[in-house]
C-alpha cells in the first residue's frame, strides 16, 4: 500500500511535470502563441478577495492592449496560480515559473510573507518578480529582479499627513492602524511626517486584521482628547471603525489612508463613514483621460460595477508591464533593463509612471483630497467636517 | 474612571456576540462530544442566507430571522445526514476531522457563489441609541443580547423538562444505553445538529448585521472565540458558554484598557489557560454533568498498521533520494521540499498525539519559535546556519515543552484547546515583542541555508538537505518508539491511570515526548526561515497547526511512515488540484471527507 501510493503520486507529478516540458516545447516553437506572464496570487482562502479584484483589473487591461495590436503583434496572457498568500505556496509556484520557460515575468504575490519568500527564487533565477501591493519597505531590496508600482509610504503618508495637519488643522492626533508591516511603516513615517509639521501624537493604537470589534480601543482614543483620527486601514476594517465611533460618542474628524478608497467602504460604513476625509491616489471624479477611461470601461465590462483601488493597481500593473515588454521583448534579462527605460506609462494611480532606478519603485506620487459627502466619494471643498 | 462603565458595558456587548456561537458549539459538544469545526461555517452559511433574504429581498427581521435558522438548520441536518452518521461508529478523531473538511467545503461553496468580496448587511432596524456612560447601545444590540439569553434558557429547559431533552442527555451520557433503551439516537443527533446549526446561522447573521459586514474569512475567527467561549465556561454547559461569553468579552475589553489594543487576543487565550490550569472541565461543569474523558488515549483508533517490509522502505528512501536526477523540474523538488518539512512537523506531532495521546492544535507555535530562534541567532548572533538551525530546534524543545506543561494534566480535548491557545499566544507574543522579533515588520534578510559554509539555494540541494534530515528525525523516532520508552509513552496513551499505578511519572514522560517533538518542529520552521529568507507573526499560523493534525490523522496516529506519507498527500494534493484554481479547496476538502469517511484510521492506520 504504502509503495502503491508513494509511486502513483510519484507518477502523478511526474506526469504533471512532463505534460508542462511538452507544453513549453510546443510554446517555443511558435512565437505566435501569446507572450506569458505568471501570476502568483490569492484565488482562495482569506484573502480571496484581493485576488478576485486583480483578475478584474487584468483582464481589463489585457482586452485593451490586445485591441491595441498585443506587445509589438503578439498577444499577452496571464497564467493566475493559486497561492493563497501562503509562503509556502508561493515558493513552490516561484519554482513552476522559474522553470517554465514560456513565463517572462511575474506579478505578484499579494502579502509580505508569500511574496519575499519567493523573492529569492526570482532574483537567482533571473525572473522579474513584479509586485504590485507590496509595500513593505525591504521588497525591493532582496534584489535587482524585484521591481514595484506598490505605493511607497515614504511618499503616500506625509501627503496625508500635511492634509490632516496643515488643511484641517488637525494638531492633537489618535492613530489606529494595522498592525501588518504595510500598517506599521505606514505609521512610522505618517508620525514622523505629522510631527514636523507641528503636531503632537497622543496615542496609536495597532490592531490584527481579524479584529472586527474596537469599541474598548476607541474608548482609549476618547480617553486621549485627541482633536482628529487617523485611520491607517483598508476598507472593511475602515468601515468597521468608522461605525463604532459614532457608538462610543467620538465626534472628531477623521481622516483615513488612501486603502480606505472603495465604493465597499461606503456600503460597508453606511451613515457613519459620512465626513470622512481621505487621500488617494485614484478616485472616480478624476478628470484626467485615463481614469475616466478606465471607469467607463471597467464598467462596461462588468456590468456597471464601480472599480476600486484593487482594480486599479492590477489595470496599471498589467499596462505598466506591457510597456515594459514593448521595450524588453522576451527575454528575462532584458525585460529586467527594460524597466529603468520605461518613461510615463499612462497609469490610473501615478499618472505618467517613470520608474526610480534606486528604489525600483515607481517614482512620484499622485494624490488628491477627498471627502465623503452624501454617500459619494468627493473632490474636498476645504470645509472641515464635523 | 467613568471609562470603565464604557469598558464593561463593550465586554458585555461583544461578549453577547460570542456567546451566539459557543451556545451551539456547547450543545453539540454536549450530546456528540464533537468540537464542531465546522460550526463557524454554519456562521459564515447564515450571515449570507441572511443577506440573501434582508439585503437582496427586503424581507423584514421578522420574516428573515426564521428564514435564516431554517436555511442553516437543513445545512445542519445535510452535515449530520451525510458528513457524520456514516462516521459515527468509528473513531473520535474521525467526526472531528470531518468537521474540518466540511468547513473547507462550507465555506469555498459560499465564496464561490457569492463572490470572497465582503458585503453589507444592514439592519435594517432604527438607529435608536440609549446614552449609557459616555458610550450608548443600539437597539440591535438589545436584540442580540435577548436572542443569546433567550435560546441558552430554552435550550436548557428543553434539555431539563422535555421528553426529547431527556432523550439528548441520555445519549450524551451513554450512546449504547440510551439505544437499548428505545432511544431513536439518529433522531436525537438530527434534532441537536439541527438546533445548533439553526443557533449558529442566527448568530451569523446577527453579527453580521451588528458590524453591518460579512465576508467568507470569518468563519475561523468565529470558531476560535466560540470554543474559548465554551471551554471558559465548561465544555457542554450551555449556560456556562453564555457566563464564559460575556467574561471572555469582558476580559478582553479591560485587557485593552489596560495595555492596549495589540494585546488583546493575548488576554484571551491566557484567560483560558489559566482556567484551564485551574479548572481543567471550565468554571461550571461540575464532574457530575460531564464525566472527564475516561483516558488521554480517546482519540486513538484500535486498529492494526499496515506492516511495510524494511526492505521495501529502504527502496523508497532510496528512489526518493534519487530522484533529483531522473525528475530535474524544480517545482516538484520545491513541493517535495514543503512535503519534507511538513513531513518533520507530522513526526513531531504524531510522537506527541498519536504515541502519547496529546493532541495539539497549536503545533505552528513550534514552528514559529524555531524559525524565530534560527533567523535571529544567525542573524543577530552570526551563528553559522547549520548551528542556528540545531539552535532552533533545542529552543523550540525547550521552551515549546516548558509552555505547554501546563496541559500535561488535562485529557483529551481540552489538550487539544490548550495548545490551540498557547499557538495563539505564542504568534501574539512575536507580534508585540518588537525589541527581539521586530514585531510587523517581521525578520528580512536570513541568510540561505549552508552547511559548512557552503550555500544550499538550488532546489536539488534543498531537496536533499531537507529530506536527509527529515529521514534521520524518523530514524531517530524508530528507534525510539520501539524501545521501552516509546511502550511507556502508548501506556500513557491507552492508560494513564494504569500508567501511573504502575509507577510511570506522567508528566516527565509527556515532557520528553515533547521534547522530541519540539526539536523536530522547531528544525523544520527553522530551515523553512531560511528557505524563505523573510519571516513574520503570520507565516506560521493556525491554519498550518490544522494542516498539521489532518497529516498525522490521514497517514495514521503513532505511524512514522503514516506521518511522512500524510505530509506529501497533504502538500501534494492541492499541487495537484491547482489547475482547479478557485475550486481547489473545495476539492481538497471532499477528497479529505472521503478519505476519513473509507479509512478513519489513517492511510497506515496506528501504531
Amino acid at each position: 500500500m504504502s509503495n502503491a501510493s508513494r509511486r502513483s503520486l510519484l507518477r502523478l507529478f511526474t506526469a504533471s511535470a512532463a505534460g508542462a516540458v511538452l507544453a513549453r516545447a510546443g510554446a517555443l516553437a511558435q512565437s505566435s502563441d501569446p507572450i506569458m506572464l505568471g501570476v502568483s496570487g490569492p484565488l482562495t482562502g482569506p484573502n480571496a478577495q484581493y485576488g478576485a479584484q486583480w483578475k478584474q483589473g487584468f483582464d481589463l487591461a489585457l482586452d485593451e492592449i490586445q485591441a491595441a495590436g498585443g506587445i509589438n503583434g503578439r498577444k499577452l496572457a496571464y497564467t493566475f496560480q493559486d497561492s493563497q498568500s501562503d509562503p509556502r505556496q508561493a515558493v513552490a509556484i516561484a519554482q513552476k515559473f522559474v522553470a517554465d520557460p514560456a513565463i517572462v515575468m511575474e506579478l505578484g504575490d499579494f502579502s509580505s510573507p508569500a511574496s519575499m519568500a519567493a523573492s529569492p527564487i526570482y532574483q537567482r533565477a533571473g525572473l522579474v518578480q513584479f509586485g504590485f501591493t507590496n509595500s513593505h519597505p525591504d521588497f525591493t531590496k532582496t534584489g535587482d529582479f524585484m521591481w514595484s508600482t506598490s505605493v511607497s509610504q515614504a511618499d503616500e503618508q506625509p501627503l496625508l499627513a500635511r492634509y490632516a495637519v496643515e488643511k484641517l488643522g488637525l494638531k492633537k492626533l489618535a492613530i489606529l492602524h494595522l498592525n501588518t508591516d504595510w500598517g506599521r511603516t505606514s505609521k512610522d513615517v505618517f508620525v514622523a511626517a505629522a510631527k514636523a509639521l507641528g503636531a503632537t501624537v497622543v496615542i496609536t493604537e495597532g490592531y490584527i486584521p481579524e479584529e472586527r470589534d474596537f469599541r474598548s480601543t476607541l474608548v482609549r482614543v476618547r480617553d486621549a482628547n485627541p482633536d482628529g483620527l487617523i485611520l491607517l486601514s483598508y476598507y472593511s476594517d475602515g468601515a468597521l471603525i468608522a461605525r463604532q465611533v459614532k457608538q462610543v460618542g467620538l465626534k472628531q474628524p477623521i481622516c483615513a489612508a488612501s486603502s480606505v478608497y472603495s465604493p465597499k467602504f461606503i456600503e460597508l460604513g453606511g451613515d457613519a463613514v459620512e465626513g470622512i476625509h481621505l487621500g488617494t491616489r485614484y478616485f472616480p471624479d478624476d478628470p484626467r483621460p485615463e481614469v475616466q477611461k478606465f471607469i467607463a470601461s471597467f464598467k462596461a465590462k462588468y456590468g456597471g460595477t464601480e472599480p476600486d483601488a484593487f482594480n486599479a493597481y492590477s489595470y496599471d500593473a498589467m499596462n505598466v508591464a506591457a510597456a515594459v515588454l514593448r521595450i524588453g521583448g522576451t527575454d528575462r534579462r532584458a525585460i529586467r533593463d527594460a524597466f529603468p527605460k520605461v518613461k510615463d506609462v499612462s497609469t490610473v494611480i501615478f499618472g505618467p509612471a517613470t520608474f526610480d532606478v534606486e528604489s525600483r519603485r515607481v517614482k512620484g506620487a499622485m494624490n488628491a483630497e477627498l471627502v465623503v459627502r452624501d454617500g459619494k466619494f468627493k473632490v474636498w471643498d476645504g470645509k472641515k467636517s464635523t | 474612571m467613568s471609562s470603565w462603565l464604557d469598558y464593561t458595558i463593550n465586554g458585555l456587548i461583544v461578549g453577547n456576540i460570542y456567546a451566539l456561537v459557543a451556545v451551539g458549539l456547547a450543545l453539540i459538544f454536549g450530546v456528540s462530544r464533537l468540537i464542531n469545526f465546522a460550526q463557524g461555517s454554519l456562521f459564515v452559511v447564515g450571515a449570507y442566507i441572511g443577506w440573501v433574504a434582508a439585503a437582496r429581498y427586503q424581507l423584514p427581521l421578522i420574516v428573515a430571522l426564521p428564514i435564516v435558522a431554517i436555511g442553516a438548520a437543513i445545512v445542519g441536518l445535510l452535515i449530520e445526514r451525510f458528513g457524520l452518521r456514516p462516521l459515527q461508529n468509528s473513531v473520535r478523531i474521525a467526526p472531528l476531522l470531518a468537521t474540518i473538511g466540511i468547513s473547507f467545503v462550507l465555506d469555498q461553496a459560499v465564496m464561490l457563489i457569492f463572490s470572497p468580496n465582503p458585503r453589507a448587511l444592514p439592519s435594517g432596524l432604527p438607529e435608536t441609541r440609549f446614552q449609557i456612560g459616555a458610550g450608548t447601545i443600539g437597539l440591535l444590540d438589545i436584540l442580540i443580547a435577548c436572542i443569546g439569553v433567550a435560546s441558552a434558557a430554552l435550550l436548557f429547559a428543553f434539555l431539563r423538562y422535555t421528553k426529547l431533552g431527556w432523550a439528548v442527555r441520555a445519549t450524551a451520557q451513554d450512546r449504547d444505553a440510551a439505544m437499548q433503551m428505545g432511544v431513536d439516537v439518529n433522531r436525537v443527533n438530527q434534532t441537536v445538529f439541527a438546533i445548533a446549526a439553526a443557533l449558529g446561522g442566527v448568530s451569523g447573521m446577527l453579527v453580521g448585521m451588528y458590524y453591518n459586514q460579512i465576508d467568507t474569512a470569518m468563519s475561523l475567527q468565529a470558531t476560535l472565540k466560540g470554543v474559548v467561549a465554551e471551554v471558559v465556561g465548561g465544555v457542554g454547559n450551555v449556560p456556562g458558554a453564555v457566563i464564559g461569553s460575556l467574561l471572555l468579552g469582558l476580559v478582553e475589553s479591560y485587557g485593552v484598557a489596560v495595555l492596549g489594543t495589540s494585546y488583546r487576543n493575548l488576554f484571551a487565550f491566557l484567560l483560558l489557560v489559566v482556567i484551564l490550569t485551574l479548572k481543567p472541565n471550565g468554571l461550571f461543569a461540575s464532574s457530575k454533568q460531564l464525566p472527564p474523558e475516561p483516558l488521554t488515549g480517546t482519540f486513538i483508533a484500535p486498529s492494526k498498521p499496515l506492516a511495510v517490509p524494511r526492505w521495501a522502505l529502504a527502496l523508497v528512501v532510496l528512489a526518493f533520494a534519487a530522484l533529483p536526477f531522473a525528475a530535474p523540474s524544480p517545482y516538484l523538488l520545491q513541493t517535495l521540499t514543503n512535503a519534507w518539512l511538513f513531513g518533520m512537523l507530522g513526526l513531531s506531532l504524531t510522537l506527541v498525539a498519536g504515541t502519547t495521546g496529546q493532541v495539539s492544535l497549536g503545533h505552528a507555535a513550534l514552528l514559529a519559535i524555531g524559525a524565530y530562534s534560527s533567523a535571529l541567532l544567525s542573524l543577530d548572533l552570526h551563528l553559522p546556519v547549520g548551528l542556528a538551525i540545531l539552535g532552533g530546534g533545542v529552543i523550540a524543545a525547550a521552551l515549546g515543552t516548558l509552555l505547554v506543561s501546563p496541559s500535561f494534566r488535562l485529557r483529551g480535548h481540552y489538550v487539544s484547546i490548550a495548545t490551540l491557545a498557547i499557538g495563539e499566544i505564542v504568534a501574539l507574543t512575536i507580534l508585540n515583542w518588537e525589541s527581539v522579533t521586530r514585531g510587523p515588520i517581521g525578520v528580512v534578510g536570513i541568510p540561505p541555508l549552508s552547511i559548512f559554509g557552503y550555500e544550499l539555494v538550488s532546489a536539488q540541494a534543498v531537496y536533499w538537505f531537507t529530506f536527509t534530515v527529515m529521514v534521520l528525525l524518523a530514524l531517530i523516532e524508530t528507534r525510539l518508539l520501539g524501545s521501552h520508552l516509546g511502550r511507556t509513552f502508548r501506556a500513557i496513551r491507552d492508560d494513564d491511570v494504569a500508567a501511573r499505578t504502575y509507577g510511570v511519572s506522567l508528566n516527565r514522560y509527556k515532557s520528553l515526548a515533547f521534547i522530541f517533538g519540539g526539536f523536530a518542529a522547531g528544525v523544520s520552521g527553522a530551515i523553512a526561515a531560511h528557505l524563505y529568507s523573510y519571516i513574520n507573526h503570520e507565516t506560521f499560523n493556525t491554519q498550518q497547526s490544522i494542516l498539521a493534525l489532518t497529516i498525522v490523522i490521514l497517514g495514521g496516529l503513532g505511524n512514522v511512515v503514516g506521518a511522512i506519507i500524510g505530509a506529501v498527500a497533504l502538500v501534494g494534493l492541492p499541487e495537484i488540484f491547482r489547475i482547479a484554481a478557485e475550486y481547489r479547496i473545495l476539492i481538497y476538502g471532499v477528497v479529505l471527507l472521503l478519505l476519513v469517511r473509507f479509512r478513519p484510521q489513517g492511510l497506515m492506520g496506528t501504531v
